[in-house]
């Protein structure tokens, strides 16, 4: 009897891993609701707040305490089509309660005296930085009032016979050069996070069932008494992983497709371009990169007599998937070194596309061939450990 | 035809085989008897080429466990230990799953399964999952994979751990069919602590004490050797020599 080819016997193995993957249908569900729905709804989120804030802008109302005080600032704000309102009362709780979603400005009573008297009266803007609806709307109240002092400076200097652009030596432009796609990864740049948990919570069940879970159920000694080679069993398995992390990655990279038709904000979905190029710009990275963590997961997984003991081990690498990121916030912006560490490289690479950057062949083969690299010594480790593991 | 010889086992602390020798001839059941941690299973460990021993000579019909490990896989089938089945699937693709990775096609795959089925009364359970299975019905879900490929040799290690007494005759029953000429004349060893499972379904028994064969032998053979006329005494007296020697110390 000459036995099948190490090439069948891992097909075989796979065969049977893809099926009891999918029979994991409870588990399989969670990690689809969980880790496919969750970037689409967070956008979601998003996309309400800002649409809050557009909404509030577009209203062109301010609310005030102690108008009646101060006639000329209404004067101007009306000037301006502002329409004004009285502020509750009991503002300040409301303001902390974040049922107010305005800030309001506080006015002096001896407001338009010490205008006349040229004492500068204390205009309050207040707000609570944890209301962020209230907070988003600081910046422009502020420019508003900027516009009366500025009036008010040129009128009084005209009376006086001087030109208002002495005040001015300087005139002052911005011209933000980042594109419109570039401004909106303020927004969205938490996205490539949620795709690389969502390939890591795909690959998670499946790798530890196939490993720990195997030698938990003490179905991995008879296994190993099949006279297969170890790697062909190695090979089967991961394929089955890998492939069911994959399919996470596509559902997960996909669902930000449909999820931007139901963007609110009218801003966001200006700024928020993914479409099918973007998808599949992010599976050139997501799919070696699933493919390299089912790898590594089942390689700690291998060490464990159980699952418990095997999820216990693998938030290892969980928190290192999830905390990497934060690298490139710390350190403002990308260094080439990032592509070297596997999910670092990816989320650098994923923030480009979604800056309308792309990137080069070039800087796809660096995280590729990290990726073979691990996977190939993981897979080897796991071949090694197989009989040991086996003799409980 | 299985023959160890002179095989030894160390892990860290124990000395788990000291100096195991048999030999298991084809259409044959031989018993491997002894108590617990008296090194029965590391052997079928190393017999199935898990386990590599430090010193020593295993053979499956005259093929080097140790030098040709998966050629003497493909000739034996193990029931271990350890025999845990795939929850998620159903009886009958736990057992064509290792027809597969013997490399059988799959309807021979599935005419097989259904031959044991039969034979090991089960039919019943084929396309049933396994979860939930009783232990009687695991374990005869494990013995069909492990025969799937009709192997020469069957290699069990304390297999009626956990059953009842219906699925212990049964087993019996299905042991005394593979070792008949129609059956196939295998050459079944079957490790235990049981005494009256030697007696009842053995054509010879080995006795393994501290991880060394101690005496070998029909049960009738070994009655005659000790003198006694009851199996047990009998192991007793074959298997705890030492220990008896040490407690009649003191008092001599």
């Amino acid at each position: 009897m000459s036995g099948p080819s190490g090439m069948q016997t891992a097909l075989v193995v796979f065969r049977k891993e893809i099926v009891d993957a999918l029979r994991d249908r409870r588990t399989l569900l969670v990690v689809l609701a969980s880790s496919v729905l969750i970037g689409p709804l967070v956008l979601l989120a998003l996309s309400f707040f800002l649409a809050g804030l557009e909404a509030r802008a577009e209203k062109r109302e301010v609310y005030v305490a102690g108008i009646e005080f101060a006639p000329s600032l209404k004067n101007y704000l009306e000037r301006q089509t502002y329409s004004l309102k009285a502020a509750p009362a009991d503002y300040e709780a409301q303001l902390r309660a974040a049922t107010l979603l305005d800030p309001v400005v506080v006015l002096p009573r001896d407001f338009e005296s010490a205008l006349l008297h040229g004492e500068a009266p204390v205009v309050e803007v207040v707000s609570d930085s944890a209301n962020k609806q209230a907070e988003g709307g600081v910046a422009r109240i502020q420019r508003l009032l900027g516009g009366f002092s500025r009036e008010r400076v040129s009128l009084s200097l005209a009376l006086r016979g001087v030109s208002g652009e002495v005040l001015e030596p300087v005139q002052l432009e911005e011209r933000d050069l980042a594109s419109a796609q570039t401004r909106a990864t303020q927004l969205t740049g938490m996205l490539p996070f949620f795709v690389i948990l969502a390939v890591l919570y795909g690959a998670l069940s499946a790798a530890l069932d196939t490993t720990a879970g195997e030698r938990e159920r003490g179905s991995l000694e008879p296994l190993l008494m099949n006279p297969s080679q170890r790697a062909a069993l190695v090979l089967g398995k991961w394929g089955a992983v890998a492939c069911v992390s994959m399919l996470i990655a596509v559902l997960s990279c996909m669902s930000f497709v449909p999820g931007q038709w139901l963007l609110q904000s009218d801003r966001l979905k200006a700024l928020f371009q993914f479409g099918l190029r973007e998808a599949s710009l992010f599976l050139v990275l997501l799919l070696p990169f699933a493919a390299t963590l089912s790898a590594l997961l089942m390689a700690v997984a291998i060490r464990c007599k159980t699952y418990k003991e095997a999820q216990a081990n693998s938030a290892v690498i969980i928190l290192a998937v999830s905390l990497l990121p934060l690298l490139s916030l710390f350190n403002e912006g990308e260094s080439a070194w990032h592509l070297w560490v596997p999910g670092l490289a990816q989320n650098a690479l994923m923030t480009r596309v979604l800056k309308g950057e792309g990137f080069g062949v070039e800087q796809v083969l660096v995280p590729l061939l990290v990726c073979i690299l691990l996977s190939a010594s993981c897979i080897v480790f796991i071949a090694r450990r197989l009989r040991d593991a086996a003799v409980r | 035809m299985i023959e160890v010889d002179h095989v030894a086992k160390r892990f860290k602390l124990v000395q788990a085989v000291q100096d195991l020798s048999f030999g298991a001839p084809d259409g044959h059941i031989t018993g491997l008897l002894g108590p617990n941690g008296a090194g029965k299973t590391t052997t079928l460990r190393m017999l199935a080429g898990l386990i590599t021993p430090d010193a020593g000579r295993l053979s499956v019909d005259g093929i080097d466990v140790v030098a040709r490990p998966r050629e003497s896989l493909a000739r034996m089938g193990v029931l271990s230990d350890a025999r845990g089945l795939y929850p998620r699937l159903s009886a009958r693709e736990n057992i064509v799953y290792y027809a597969s990775l013997h490399g059988m096609p799959r309807d021979a795959a599935e005419a097989r399964a259904e031959t044991l089925a039969h034979m090991l009364e089960m039919t019943p359970l084929l396309d049933r999952r396994t979860d939930g299975f009783s232990q009687g019905e695991r374990m005869k879900t494990a013995l069909a994979r492990a025969l799937v490929h009709d192997p020469p040799n069957i290699v069990l290690d304390e297999p009626t751990n956990g059953l009842d007494v219906l699925a212990t005759r049964a087993l019996r029953e299905a042991l005394r069919l593979l070792r008949s000429a129609e059956g196939g004349a295998k050459c079944i060893v079957f490790s235990t602590h049981i005494m009256s499972e030697v007696e009842r379904v053995c054509d010879s028994v080995v006795v393994v004490s501290h991880g060394r064969t101690v005496a070998r032998g029909t049960v009738a053979e070994l009655l005659a050797q000790t003198g006694e006329t009851d199996f047990e005494e009998a192991f007793v007296t074959l298997a705890f020599a030492e220990e008896r020697a040490a407690a009649m110390e003191p008092t001599v």
